[in-house]
């Protein structure tokens, strides 16, 4: 007997349908899944075995050919379970006609546990998303009950095989299979942070919200304790809500890492601050059965790398293509997947390596080599990512005893708003969202100097040493200053603010 | 070149001072008793410490230094770059440096040295310069340079170098006495300034083999052929144990006599010129408290005007700027502040704080460094 069912499988951060296909011949008894499958799948056998024993079903004891089509693609995962028990239940006849025939109308998603109840699977909603085209119902645990919300599709919430059989069978209605979970908004709404929390640090402050308004990268170098973490923690409250577009594609980056948690679709802008131990693969991504990496997870929100110069230099290195193209590609011998990868990168790191250069009260125990050296980890390229660089210093007792606050989070952001929205009127009907992605064509079409700059720009060249590539930066980052002055064109004093913010300087060389 | 000297012995010569720690003194003695500096080398390290009562250790580690190198490649390799090895019997050979115990047997010049009895100062002190060491050593390098005096200093980070861009700066010249051999350049950002120092007449100066890499204990000793170029000799900034105050000991020791400019009593930086001064070393304030150091016989051709000791407080350039960015330079004074201080000080914004912030860059009066403001100038 043969037997169809018709299930998922993840490439990227795409699904695609793929249809179990179940022979049950006279033979040596034996259960064989082919069609590339990998370690978690193939482990499904002896799940599926004992979840129909348990489930009160027999296990045939025959020859078993499971075959995962289309077979070139690689599947992972351990929704197969269920697709695979019922391919065998009715390939071995333990189904009614009627019951055979309305398996076609499903697509079944689901690990088994040994007893035969449904557990929660990763990856359901890039699955559900792309199979809507079948228009069939799907069959989803009752732990994903979320995503399935999320993709719109119709779908039931079997607890078990067995309950899920009795479905089939009509011995039981839909609304004994189907739970309807209503999250209660706002779960996990942990206590909000506010920028008005910290003091002082005007300057930082600025720079952030000006990163905020034009999607720019910021590093912030600092003394311990100065409030580096603190403000990158805030940052994300000042950025402007996810669009229905943006919370999709990241929530299915959540749902493919079984990162969901109890939110429905992720609603605020992710904050990932992975530790500088992270391995390069973890970073970006990949492993031979390739999975999304921090990149991909901070996609539309901020990626917060704390001591910035600890981290080793190859996953610094390997941060360079995510920010220049706001995807990852990961090549295999067999595939070749991308994720998307944009976000804001929020990098933090001391003067030094002991942490004390240019604190009034300690002295920096660090030679001049160690300091050069631990600068030159950030290396030219990753620098030139980066539009803003700003110093903080110490915040004086005064300033932090003070009893006005500063401004809010909410004001913050009103302003962010409007820069994104004349971005957003600037850019419509192009791929670019925000000021710091600009191509070189729409900088010279946006970005014109104002008259008399060039005298300025000449002797901040000079002065500071500054590339022509970190003109282009500087002219981005003005653009996004006049934005939030909702100023037309950009002013001198636009530019001038900029060079507040230039990239760290390395070299303590004497003028000659 | 004193051409009494043959070739083969001048090769010699490069050979033994290979060896770092050879005294003058043991030269001599050594030659007495064996004819000449070929004739030690013909001997095995047994010979040598029992002829002339060497510890046996010492003379093995003379003959294996002498032979880790190649005299006629270090000579090629320096004549290919202009430069020359001198050695004490060469006229060129510096008296001053000729008449001190530790005297180099062998001394390796780019560019040009400045001729016996020039005004030559010591400009020196520590590598993590502070604002103030910068401004301070900008001022009396440029003053030095402009009168006519030859700075000498060890092109290290921090004070070193610039008190070499002082002079490089007004294209005067200056002599850097380095702590590798003359064919590498440490630390490798002061290329550019080694460079424009020898365009400028200036001198890059060595005892080590041609290619020595920068070893710590290099530059220490290479302090005594700073001390020994140059009198006065003037510590800018220093900690209490820093390679400045090696140089300051050393000059002592030769009879040179020893300046140091004081420094606020909270920076770590200026500990070592306080405790000089404390000591009973000079004081600088002005370019007129060096100058009155340097010996009658070198004053000659000296620009008179910087000798005159003034009372007036120093100059206020900043007199013609607007008022704003006049109370800009008030506010961060004589220390260093960051955008925040200043912003709250005058009540301004950011972006208003950045353009009269910029503005004092560009102009000179100000430099930031890691965020923080200080007066560039005087």
């Amino acid at each position: 007997m043969l037997a169809n069912i018709c299930t998922g499988a993840i490439k990227g951060i795409e699904g695609f349908a793929v249809s179990v296909e179940v022979d049950i011949a006279p033979g040596m008894p034996t259960l064989a899944v082919v069609g590339l499958p990998d370690v978690e799948v193939r482990e499904s056998k002896e799940r599926v075995v004992a979840a129909i024993r348990n489930s009160g079903f027999d296990f045939p004891l025959k020859r078993i050919t499971v075959n995962l089509s289309p077979a070139e693609l690689r599947k992972s995962g351990t929704h197969f379970d269920l697709p695979i028990a019922l391919g065998i239940l009715a390939a071995s006849g333990q189904l009614s006609a009627n019951a055979v025939e309305k398996l076609s109308q499903f697509l079944f998603l689901g690990e088994l546990a040994l007893d035969g109840s449904l557990r929660p699977c990763a990856g359901v909603l890039p699955m559900l998303i792309s199979c809507q085209q079948f228009a069939k119902t799907a069959v989803i645990p009752p732990q994903n009950v979320l995503e399935g919300q999320v993709s719109s599709t119709p779908f039931i919430t079997p607890h078990t095989l067995k309950e899920l059989v009795d479905y089939l069978e009509e011995r039981i209605n839909q609304n004994q299979v189907k739970i309807n979970y209503i999250p209660t908004e706002e779960t996990e709404q942990e206590a909000e942070l506010d920028f008005c929390e910290v003091k002082g640090q005007a300057l930082a402050k600025r720079a952030l919200e000006i990163a905020a308004a034009g999607g720019h990268n910021v590093l912030m170098i600092g003394l311990p304790g100065t409030g580096k973490s603190m403000l990158a923690k805030r940052f994300p409250g000042i950025l402007p809500p996810l669009t229905q577009e943006e919370a999709l594609e990241i929530t299915k980056i959540y749902s493919i890492c079984n990162l969901m948690g109890k939110s429905k679709l992720l609603t605020r802008r992710p904050f990932r601050d992975p530790h500088h131990t992270i391995s390069d693969v973890a970073l970006i991504g990949g492993g031979s059965n390739p999975r999304p990496g921090e990149v991909s997870l901070a996609h539309n929100g901020v990626l917060f790398l704390d001591e910035f110069a600890e981290f080793s230099r190859s996953s610094l290195e390997v941060l360079r293509e995510p920010l220049e193209n706001g995807k990852v590609t990961i090549s295999r011998a067999k595939e070749t997947v991308s994720y998307p990868a944009r976000f804001t990168l929020v990098a933090a790191m001391n003067p030094c390596p002991c942490g004390n250069l240019g604190n009034p009260l300690k002295p920096c125990t660090c030679t001049p080599m160690q300091i050069n050296r631990y600068k030159s980890r950030i290396s030219g390229p990753l620098l030139d990512r980066i539009d803003l660089t700003v110093n903080l210093n110490p915040v004086k007792y005064t300033d932090w005893n003070k009893q006005s606050e500063g401004e809010t989070s909410a004001q913050i952001r009103e302003r962010v708003l409007q820069a994104r929205e004349i971005q957003r009127r600037r850019f419509a009907g192009t791929s670019t969202t925000a000021n710091a992605f600009m191509s070189a064509k729409e900088l010279k079409e946006f970005c014109p100097l104002p008259t008399g700059a060039d005298t300025i720009l000449e002797a901040a060249m000079r002065k500071f040493g500054l590339s022509a590539r970190s003109l282009d930066k500087i002219l981005k980052t003005a653009r996004t200053i006049a934005d939030l002055e909702r100023s037309e064109q950009i002013q001198t004093k636009h530019l001038v603010e900029v060079m507040q913010y230039r990239p760290l300087d390395r070299k303590g060389v004497a003028d000659l | 070149m004193n051409s009494a000297i043959s070739a083969e012995e001048r090769l010699a010569r490069i050979r033994l001072n290979a060896f770092l720690y050879f005294r003058a003194d043991w030269l001599e003695r050594l030659i007495e008793i064996f004819g000449s500096a070929q004739d030690i080398l013909r001997q095995n390290a047994e010979t040598l410490s029992q002829e002339a009562n060497l510890n046996p250790d010492t003379a093995a580690k003379l003959l294996e230094a002498a032979f880790s190198i190649n005299p006629q490649e270090e000579w090629d390799k320096t004549t290919k770059l202009n430069g020359h090895i001198y050695i004490p019997e060469d006229e060129e050979y510096p008296q001053s440096l000729r008449n001190c115990k530790e005297a180099p047997l062998a001394l390796y010049v780019l560019g040009k040295l400045p001729p016996d009895e020039h005004a030559c100062v010591a400009v020196v002190g520590t590598r993590k310069i502070t604002p103030y060491g910068r401004r301070v050593t900008r001022k009396l390098g440029e003053e030095l340079a402009q009168c006519g005096v030859t700075i000498i200093s060890g092109l290290a980070r921090g004070i070193d170098s610039e008190s070499h861009a002082a002079a490089v700066r007004l294209k005067k010249p200056t002599v850097a006495v380095i702590g590798t051999g003359i064919g590498r350049c440490y630390p490798a950002e002061n290329r550019a300034l080694e460079k424009a120092l020898l365009e400028y007449g200036g001198a890059v100066v060595s005892e080590l083999p041609f290619n020595s890499p920068p070893n710590a204990f290099h530059f220490p000793r290479r302090n005594r052929i700073i001390a020994a170029l140059s009198q006065p000799i003037v510590v800018v900034e220093g900690e209490i144990k820093s390679g400045a105050l090696i140089t300051a000991k050393l000059a002592l020791e030769m009879g040179k006599d020893v300046l140091a400019v004081p420094g606020p009593i909270d920076s770590p930086q200026s500990g070592g010129p306080n405790s000089l001064i404390r000591q009973g070393a000079g004081v600088v304030t002005s370019v007129a408290d060096i100058l009155d150091y340097i010996p009658q016989v070198s004053r000659f051709g000296l620009d008179s005007r910087f000798f005159e000791h003034t009372d007036t407080a120093p100059d206020k350039p900043q007199e013609d700027l607007p008022a704003k960015q006049q109370q800009v330079m008030q506010i961060i004074g004589t220390g260093s502040c960051s955008l925040d201080q200043v912003a709250e000080a005058l009540g301004t914004d950011v972006p208003e704080t950045a353009t009269l912030l910029f503005e004092l860059e560009v102009k000179g009066f100000l430099s930031c460094e890691n965020g923080l403001y200080s007066k560039n100038k005087f």
